[in-house]
């Protein structure tokens, strides 16, 4: 195991751990709801760790991706049913990432959102096309280490570490009522969602592929899970923190994007918002990158075509129209002035429909030893992952009843 | 496993991916074909390769939807050109040899070729 690939490897997944639906849920959930959601945090932290491992080892011992997988498990028509879902699902959520771009760009520059969105776009797209996988998935998740910045704010709030301590232990707060406790139930049902997004299954799985995995590198795609990952959703429960203990008492509801940042802004000032702003144009420019992705490896690999990045874009022609085509649909959906928290809304309601579906095949898999031989899921990771499965059908059985009975969130 | 030996063929054949023999995807078990008649062994002649061979496999709107993304061609691969059966299909030689590029060769004429690292 190399060192610095595994330094890299680990940083990369902090820097790329937090998107839109993470900093808007995070913050939002920490103004409505105190320290009381940070447990689901925790939870769905493990869950992604678990899954993200699974399709990591997958594509390093099977050498294949979560969905060439999918469609051999589940059947054409079923697999059909997953991946039309999986590209709506995705497809939302890249238009609420290059929604969420164009505002940190308009933050920063005063100019237009419509202009910045297709600027941001633009500019993202031709880092795609000149990028190999490697510098792409780097630069953008380095660059999004900025985002330790709402860490550093955290403690410089000096908070009530006792408080936050306390939310990571599975609670729901007394005196709710019942709409309160419908909000709170969204709430949690939205987190598990933003935090183990099946694009993710997708990315990391493909990727995996992409730098040729094999049997030696499972340590390392272990340690980036857990490590990287697990430091990655400290960000996501320090955006919630500092939200719960700045905003909370003065009745602030952020709303906007641009309310996280002022978390940093508030402790550091200018240069704080400067580099909070920065931190989160970065992160979500890579999952904006990541989602398309994610599209155009799925029906790449659905039908067969030949795909990856670590190929010239004309060596794998299918897979480059259908990065391009998708990327300019997120955008025009962007065009169309739909509010890009509306999206992220949506994006992680449909995400959670799809969870199960997307993570089913990747278990069933995993734990198959004519494919696995000795790395196959062995008791306890078959344990966790029946658990995980479990608890995120339970989540997309109860996602569209709380999305209409709480009006997504709103009450 | 090798394609003389006995295959499931809905577990351990069909939808998985192939890959020609210089490392490429180029295409997914998408239907068979079987040879033999009656009163002879039947056996597995050919894997069909491409979108065309879903009919019958899917109802007719989806079959219009996948024509529309992803075409209807259909490329016969006999199954002497099947090196080993894995988590994917390993053929003997090349997609351009056994005419499994055509689509992709086709859509490379519309990629630019500049600018990428």
């Amino acid at each position: 195991m190399n060192p610095l690939e595994l330094t890299l490897g680990i940083m990369t997944a902090v820097g790329g751990f937090v998107d839109i639906s993470e900093l808007v849920f995070a913050a939002k959930a920490g103004s409505k709801f105190g320290y009381a959601l940070i447990w689901v945090f925790a939870i769905a932290t493990v869950g992604i760790m678990v899954f993200g491992e699974m399709s990591g080892r997958v594509a390093a011992v099977a050498k294949q991706p979560v969905f060439n997988l999918m469609r051999h498990r589940l059947g054409l028509k079923l697999g059909l049913v997953t991946l039309l879902a999986s590209l709506i699902a995705n497809l939302i959520t890249c238009a609420a990432e290059v929604g969420g771009v164009a505002m940190i760009l308009t933050y920063l520059t005063g100019a237009p959102f419509r202009l910045m969105a297709i600027v941001g776009a633009v500019v993202l797209m031709a880092s795609m096309w000149v990028l190999p996988f490697t510098w792409i998935e780097r630069i953008y998740g380095l660059l999004g280490l900025c985002m330790l910045a709402f860490a550093a704010a955290l403690v410089a709030i000096h908070p009530p570490w006792q408080s936050i301590a306390g939310g990571f232990v599975p609670q729901i707060p007394a005196g709710l009522s019942t709409k309160e406790l419908l909000i709170f139930a969204y709430f949690a049902v939205a987190i598990v969602s933003a935090v183990m997004f099946p694009y993710e299954a997708y990315f990391y799985s493909s990727g995996g592929i992409e730098e040729e995995w094999g049997p030696k590198d499972l340590p390392m795609n272990r340690i980036t899970c857990t490590v990287g990952f697990g430091l990655g959703s400290l960000l996501s429960i320090s955006i919630l923190a500092s939200s719960a203990q700045l905003f909370t008492p003065v009745n602030v509801d952020p709303q906007l994007l641009g309310s996280s940042a002022l978390e940093v802004a508030i402790p550091f000032g200018t240069i704080g918002l400067l580099i909070a702003l920065a931190g989160m144009l970065f992160a979500i420019s890579g999952a904006a990158i990541e989602t398309c992705m994610a599209n155009a490896y799925s029906v790449s690999q659905f039908f067969g075509w030949k795909w990856g990045r670590h190929r010239k874009p004309w060596e794998a022609p299918r897979f480059t129209v259908a990065w391009v085509s998708f990327f300019t649909v997120a955008l025009l959906i962007i065009l169309t002035g739909i509010d890009p928290m509306q999206l992220v809304e949506y994006a992680v309601l449909f995400s959670i429909l799809v969870l199960p579906l997307t993570y089913l095949p990747l278990l069933l898999l995993a734990g198959d030893k004519s494919y696995m031989g000795n790395y196959a899921n062995g008791p306890f990771g078959k344990t966790l992952g029946w658990f995980y499965f479990i608890l995120i059908t339970l989540a997309a059985i109860g996602a569209l009843p709380l999305f209409f009975l709480t009006s997504g969130g709103q009450g | 496993m090798k394609p003389s030996d006995r295959i499931k063929l809905v577990s351990q054949l069909l939808d998985l991916p192939l890959i020609d023999s210089d490392g490429n995807y180029c295409g997914i078990v998408d239907d068979i074909e079987l040879d033999g008649g009656p009163g002879k062994k039947t056996h597995l002649a050919a894997l069909l390769v491409g979108p065309g061979a879903y009919t019958g496999r899917m109802p007719g709107w989806a079959m219009h939807l996948v024509r529309l993304v992803a075409g209807d061609r259909v490329t016969p691969v006999p199954i002497g050109e099947v090196e080993g059966i894995k988590s994917f299909v390993q053929l003997r030689r090349t997609a351009r040899e056994l005419g499994l590029d055509k689509t992709e060769a086709k859509t490379a004429r519309w990629i630019p070729r500049e600018g990428a690292l």
